[in-house]
């Protein structure tokens, strides 16, 4: 091994480095980015809003006056506490959205451990729902260990829709299937524009009368399909079941993830899709900033692991920190995750109102990313 | 070897008398760095004409400049009567850029009719013409990125003119370009010119210049001469025109 020679080439590799400003603020500022985020979201999840409706299926003045009891107790915790009449009517409140857990109290409530309480939250964000049914349980426990004593009643956690912890997989499906929806639309459209870009065939283009709208609009629809194609093959995979006998040696099996779906697989599609247009368009407009293909990924840590965080996938959108609160309502993956999850354990359709805002705001988002997107392709540019 | 297909007369090929290409006063500045330095000329339509100089004496900017590419600084350029940049003026113009710029997973006739279609030409038979013209017909199934380099120039030209324009700029057409190549690209250059087409070459190989009706020598983002070769050569008093043009940027640096 000569010094000399190996000199040279550790130089070499230094310098190229070096020259590659991108790369070079890229490879401090994205991990700086991504852990701050993670730290930020884990340390300073702000604790949930609490908001409760609380019922006793007993009646009477006991039932009443341990009702009361836990109110203010609760209360005392910072929640918002609501009496509803009826256990029915607390769970309403859940489902319209006036309480987030409704807590169901038993006609039996000294009766030590056969007595359950119920804590019922709405379903579709698990790891929201984990926390409001942390802390209003740890609340009441604590509450009702100083007038029960050790014989504590049981507290379990229903939902409104879907049923909790019956397929862990259930909320998250849809999340990741838009995710990396987003993720390969991006890459694909990404590369293969700074492809046109660097290849020359960019500026041959521009010297035609094609506009840029034109060019855009083609891209959108082009890998539109493709990304149509992943959608399909990817929810058929989510959703099927479908059984293998035992075939000799092999032991039956079952292809697909069998995920529950709840509302149409069809709007799903359409949600998808739709965030799908708006990844084309930001592959469009980061192709302008990147020189090469590996600066194309190099993006991914800034762009895509941020919406991955703040989306709702892992972390409640909810709890997250206030200061992050604004940057969820710019993202797109967000109202897809959010409308998937409707649409898969609400059995939402067009007519709620959540889905319609979601849908709506993927929509203005493809367009508006579409416009940025084409102005990035100038003649002058290329 | 290169089958002699005349194109077709040109579609909106300007009235005699009428420049086909004019530029006033124009500048391109690059923060402050100046590209082009002040350049007018009319050129008229039917010839060659070719832009000579050393590599960034602002040949390819002035021809992004004709081609609405890029905007100019100061001045005008105009094609055909219209003022650049104009894009459905782009329908008219042909442009061959220095880099081949044709997709390489795509075939060859894939190619053609890709940009065909972008410059808007609903005739089949003018995809076959413009391969035919560069002898790459029976290459029309082979996948671009496969081709020889000679032969993806030939492709990058039937791009450029398979909408038959009447004003075509080649950027440095025979760079890469074998000998023998090179001899039948002019021939297609000159066939294209008889047939009404106004042809801007760019070029920094003296010895092409002559197949020129007309050159420009452009140094430093000037048109320092103009004229045809045999009369350069007479102005310059050599023989040839690499001193010819020794001698004319030697008197522009006495005169700056």
């Amino acid at each position: 091994m000569s010094a000399r020679r190996l000199r040279a080439i550790v130089r070499r590799v230094i310098v190229e480095i070096r020259r590659d400003r991108p790369s070079l603020a890229l490879l401090f500022i994205a991990p700086i980015i991504v852990t701050g985020l993670l730290t930020f979201i884990l340390r300073d999840t702000s604790s949930p809003d609490v908001r409760i409706a609380i019922a006793s299926a007993g009646s009477g003045p006991a039932a009443g006056l341990m009702t009361r009891q836990l109110s203010s107790a609760l209360t005392g915790a910072g929640m918002t506490v609501t009496e509803a009449a009826t256990p029915d009517d607390a769970r309403s409140a859940v489902r319209d959205g006036t309480a987030t857990v409704a807590i169901v109290l038993p006609a039996n409530l000294a009766g030590g451990k056969d007595a359950q309480i119920a804590l019922v939250t709405k379903g579709l964000d698990p790891a929201g729902d984990g926390a409001q049914i942390q802390a209003v349980s740890s609340a009441i426990l604590g509450s009702l260990a100083s007038s029960l004593g050790a014989v504590l009643p049981t507290v379990t956690h229903e939902t409104v829709y879907g049923t909790p912890s019956s397929d862990p997989m259930a909320p998250f499906a849809p999340a990741i299937v838009a995710f990396f929806l987003y993720f390969f639309v991006y890459l694909l459209t990404g590369v293969s524009f700074l492809r046109e870009r660097t290849g020359g065939t960019l500026e041959r283009l521009m010297a035609t009368p094609v506009t840029r709208g034109e060019i855009v609009t083609g891209y959108t629809l082009g890998f539109g399909f493709f990304a149509m194609l992943q959608v399909a093959v990817l929810l058929c995979w989510a959703l099927g079941a479908v059984h293998v006998p035992a075939i000799g040696p092999l032991p039956a099996f079952s292809l697909g993830l069998g995920i529950a779906v709840a509302g149409s697989p069809l709007l799903a599609f359409v949600v998808v899709l739709l965030l799908a247009l708006g990844a084309v368009s930001l592959g469009i407009f980061l192709s302008t900033f990147a020189r090469t293909e590996l600066q194309v990924i190099q993006f991914i840590p800034v762009v895509l692991v941020p919406q991955f965080l703040l989306s709702g996938v892992l972390f409640s959108v909810d709890n997250l920190p206030s200061v992050l609160q604004p940057l969820v309502h710019v993202m797109p993956l967000a109202y897809a995750v959010d409308a998937l999850r409707e649409i898969f354990i609400r059995g939402a359709d067009l007519s709620v109102g959540a889905v319609q805002i979601d849908v709506a705001m993927l929509a203005v988002i493809a367009v508006l990313f579409a416009a940025v997107a084409s102005r990035t392709i100038r003649r002058d540019v290329v | 070897m290169m089958n002699s297909v005349s194109p077709s007369p040109s579609p909106a090929a300007p009235d005699a008398g009428e420049p086909a290409i004019r530029a006033v006063g124009l500048v391109k500045r690059f923060g402050s760095v100046i590209a082009v330095d002040g350049m007018t000329f009319d050129l008229v339509p039917g010839r060659i004409f070719g832009l000579l100089g050393p590599n960034g004496s602002g040949k390819t900017t002035l021809i992004r400049l004709l081609t609405g590419m890029t905007r100019a600084t100061e001045g005008t350029a105009q094609v055909l009567g219209v003022r650049m940049p104009d894009r459905a003026n782009l329908a008219r113009i042909g442009y061959m850029t220095q880099g081949d710029g044709v997709y390489p997973s795509l075939t060859v006739a894939e190619n053609a009719q890709f940009f065909a279609a972008a410059y808007g030409v609903r005739d089949a038979g003018q995809v076959e013409d413009a391969l035919r013209l560069v002898d790459l017909a029976d290459r029309a199934k082979t996948i671009a990125g496969t081709l020889s380099g000679g032969q993806r120039r030939r492709l990058s030209l039937a791009c450029a003119l398979v909408h038959r324009p009447p004003v075509l700029f080649l950027d440095e057409p025979t760079v890469g370009v074998d000998p023998l190549l090179r001899v039948q690209f002019w021939g297609h250059f000159r066939r294209l010119a008889d047939a009404g087409t106004t042809i801007v070459v760019s070029s920094h190989v003296m010895d092409e210049a002559d197949r020129c009706d007309e050159l420009l020598f452009v140094r430093a983002g000037r048109v320092i001469a103009r004229g045809s070769g045999a009369a350069l050569r007479d102005e310059s008093g050599t023989d040839n025109l690499e001193a010819a043009f020794l001698r004319f940027a030697g008197e522009t640096e006495a005169v700056a």
